[in-house]
């Protein structure tokens, strides 16, 4: 076939399609999350929340802080999604296997532990969250994900919103985790959960 | 309160600084340019007879270099390509193209034609970089001039002569003039007296002269070289009036204004015709038929004898195994891979960071640079859109395409914009420069490189310190240099020391190469 120079010659066909399966260019192959990208896990997640995730992100409930860098990172993402392309998504996501994440944080797990009573009641003491009361589940999340968003709900960076009562009872919970150090513990007993 | 330093008091402080021959010594900073000797003749070991096999993750130019010299050595090379379309940075966006930006996809509505196309990556060739223009040569892709330096473009700084555009030929007169003039009146006071002879003395008295354009004595009176008020053909030409140098002052635009044209970005600088994606087109006139596009690397095992791959395309996972593996997808997405990497190699991937620049065009409804005695070249503003680059190709045609904004720095301030917002932004920012911008102007593109599917960033940042690369880091490099048990390469330009360059991703290519080269060789032998 001749092609004329300015025609496109290296694209696949003309007029690229597109679909919004494009969340493993950031959150990894298979959905296991990207520390190149900070973007967590999404293998394994719960239906209902990853669900009301994306409908946060994208009524701007979340992801809307100027100092939430990941979450603005993220909201974009989500915005133009459609409830079909929600329920699209939630079907692909969930044909990936859960594989715990990669352990990156090591701290003094036994305070954790001790922390971590008072998470339980809401997310259960396996950290397999608890529907019923809104709780995702911990165990397998990337550590450093975890972190960052403890730091997040206690700045207020996340569950601030109007409307947003998961977030805000949340937001309340990290008030015991008094500094960096107790995030750290905490998150690092929350590795030891759900590794088998 | 504004404290007023007077020449001498300047000077005072130049010195002190590292006395006069130091100061002006202190120019030839640009001593950082690396240095490309001539292309180099790849001498690589032909297989013949022998078989190798080889996957090269990412259609990037790195990629592509591998896949076309090993090709010509014999080694069967499949090309992964996540996207619909191969060359990764270098894009050139034309009529009907997609602009992949996850979370803002638009398509380009350019009119279609030859010279109505923008180079959202890669734009500029230096005459040094000669690897890739070997290439250029070797595969019959075209180049012309590109038209960086313009000094009929302008400047704009809201803090300067109330806004006003000024064009870059006063501005850079008019600071020369008065550079000029404080060395010349310096060196007849302080005669000079050590460092340099008599006859030296009297010729650097000449080149400040010259530099500045000045008058016997030393004066700086104004100049022609930024053309003239009125007349100078048939009548004789009115002198412009002298732009306070106070005023310039005002502006922080100051050093990038003098050096803009320097170093790599000075001219001649080259552009390939019609589009800086026909360089990839001229690989791809050898190579295409390797290329696998819409196939998305997830998985990398490295084992003793060779690399298992994994790859999603049309929904289906597949396979690839290979004996070697050279891979350009950006770090901060390997790592996003299953992968079997030693733990100091994804420690290094893990340190680099990306960077955020940011891109728009416009089509424009008629050529009104033209107009202005603007051909090519490019303007620079002191506000987010930053610079106004006119076409350097399609003199007198009806339309063309301009650059409408250039953050290489601070791109995530219009990233993390809407594209309505974005648009208007740069509407607003050239409107300064060009008064009917708004009316002339129409359907805008815009290239967030931190948001590109299968991208997500402009280049890599290795070294976090202004200051250079600490021990640390260029361990870290050392390592992700080094292949994986001699089979697995990271290649691109994020693998050397200069990034954000075409020359330096075929570098890398080649680097590469000829460490596999070597074991190839040995193993042969
Ligand atoms: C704004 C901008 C301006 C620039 N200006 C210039 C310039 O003027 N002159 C110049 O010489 N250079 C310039 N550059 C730099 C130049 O474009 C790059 O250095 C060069 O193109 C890098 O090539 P590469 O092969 O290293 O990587 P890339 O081009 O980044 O290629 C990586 C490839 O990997 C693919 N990929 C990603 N993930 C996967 C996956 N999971 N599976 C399969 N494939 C995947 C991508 O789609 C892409 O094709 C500029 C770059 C930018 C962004
Ligand atoms: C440009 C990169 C990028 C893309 C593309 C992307 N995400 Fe994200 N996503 C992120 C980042 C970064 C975060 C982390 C936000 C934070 O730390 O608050 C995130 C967070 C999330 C969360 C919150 C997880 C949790 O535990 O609360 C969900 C859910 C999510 N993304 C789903 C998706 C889905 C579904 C898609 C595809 C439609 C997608 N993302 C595409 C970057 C991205
Ligand atoms: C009162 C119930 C409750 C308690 C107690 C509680 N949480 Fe939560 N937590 C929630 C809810 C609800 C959410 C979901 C918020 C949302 O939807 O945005 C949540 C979200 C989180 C998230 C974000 C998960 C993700 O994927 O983004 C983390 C991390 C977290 N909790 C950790 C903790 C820790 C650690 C503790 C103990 C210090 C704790 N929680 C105590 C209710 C609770």
């Amino acid at each position: 076939m001749f092609i004329l120079p300015w025609m496109k010659v290296n694209a696949a066909e003309e007029n690229e399609s597109y679909d919004d399966r494009y969340c493993t260019t950031c959150h990894g192959a298979d959905g296991r999350g990207n520390y190149g990208v900070q973007a967590p896990r999404l293998a394994g997640m719960e239906p209902w929340y990853l669900q009301r995730q994306l409908e946060n992100f994208r009524a701007g409930l979340r992801g809307v802080h100027l100092s939430d860098i990941e979450g603005i990172a993220m909201r974009p993402m989500a915005a133009k999604l459609t409830d079909e392309s929600i329920a699209d998504i939630i079907e692909w996501v969930g044909s990936w296997d859960y594989v715990p994440a990669e352990i990156t944080i090591e701290a003094d797990a036994g305070r954790g532990a001790q922390l971590f009573a008072q998470c339980a009641t809401c997310h259960g003491a396996d950290g397999l969250g608890n529907e019923t009361l809104g709780a995702p589940a911990l165990r397998g999340q990337n550590d450093w994900y975890l972190v960052t968003q403890l730091k997040n709900f206690k700045q207020g960076w996340r569950g601030n919103g109007d409307g947003d009562t998961f977030g805000q009872q949340m937001m309340v919970m990290t008030q015991m985790l008094t500094d960096d150090a107790a995030i750290n513990n905490v998150v690092s007993y929350i590795n030891t959960l759900g590794r088998d | 309160m504004t404290r007023f330093v007077t020449r001498r008091e300047f000077l005072n402080l130049v010195g002190a600084v590292g006395g006069s021959s130091a100061a002006l010594r202190a120019g030839s900073a640009l001593g950082l340019l690396p240095v490309t000797k001539t292309a180099k003749a790849l001498d690589l070991f032909a297989l013949g007879t022998n078989s190798k096999k080889v996957a090269i993750l990412g259609g990037g130019l790195a990629g592509l270099t591998v896949a076309y010299e090993l090709g010509k050595r014999g080694y069967e090379c499949t090309i992964l390509e996540a996207s619909h379309r191969c060359g990764g940075r270098v894009f050139t966006v034309r009529n009907g193209d997609l602009i992949d930006e996850i979370g803002n996809r638009h398509y380009c509505e350019f009119d279609d034609e030859p010279h109505m196309y923008f180079n959202g990556g890669a734009a500029r060739i230096p005459s040094f970089h000669n690897n890739l223009l070997a290439y250029c040569k070797e595969l019959d892709v075209e180049l012309e001039v590109f038209v960086g330096e313009n000094n009929n473009a302008y400047f704009q700084d809201d803090a300067v002569l109330g806004g006003k555009p000024v064009r870059i030929k006063d501005y850079k007169t008019n600071v020369r003039g008065f550079l000029g003039e404080m060395l010349a009146k310096s060196m007849s006071e302080q005669e000079m007296n050590e460092p340099f002879t008599e006859l030296e003395a009297e010729n650097l008295l000449s080149i400040i002269h010259s530099f500045g354009d000045l008058r016997e004595g030393g004066e700086y009176t104004g100049s022609s070289r930024s053309g003239y008020e009125t007349g100078g053909f048939t009548t004789h030409g009115v002198q412009k009036d002298i732009i306070e140098f106070r005023d310039l002052l005002k502006s922080r635009l100051g050093g990038r204004i003098m050096t803009a044209s320097e170093g790599e970005q000075g001219p001649p600088l080259l552009q390939a015709k019609d589009g800086m994606d026909n360089i990839i087109a001229g690989f791809l006139r050898v190579v295409g038929q390797e290329v696998k596009y819409r196939a998305m690397v997830s998985a990398i095992n490295v084992t003793n004898d060779g690399v298992e791959i994994s790859y999603d395309q049309d929904g289906v996972r597949h396979s690839l195994n290979v004996d070697y593996c050279f891979n350009c997808i950006p770090t901060h997405l390997i790592t996003g891979l299953d992968h079997n990497f030693p733990a100091d190699y994804v420690k290094a991937m893990k340190y680099v960071r990306r960077g955020d620049a940011y891109k728009a065009a416009f089509q424009a409804k008629e050529r009104f640079w033209e107009k202005e005695d603007i051909y090519g070249g490019i303007t620079r503003m002191n506000n987010r859109s930053s610079s106004i680059w006119y076409p350097s190709g399609g003199i007198h045609k009806d339309k063309g395409v301009i650059l409408a904004a250039y953050n290489f720095q601070g791109g995530l301030y219009h990233t993390n914009k809407t594209q309505e917002e974005r648009i208007e932004s740069h509407i607003k920012d050239g409107e300064k420069v060009h008064p009917n911008y708004r009316s002339l102007v129409e359907k805008p593109v815009t290239i967030a490189w931190h948001r590109m599917n299968h991208m997500l960033g402009c280049a890599a940042r290795w070294n976090r310190s202004r200051s250079g690369w600490t021990a640390e880091e260029q361990l870290m490099f050392d390592t992700l240099q080094k292949p994986v048990n001699g089979r697995h390469y990271v290649i691109g330009d994020q693998i050397t020391v200069h990034v954000a360059w075409m020359e330096s991703a075929i570098q890398s290519a080649h680097w590469a190469m000829e460490d596999l080269d070597k074991r190839v060789r040995a193993e042969l032998a």
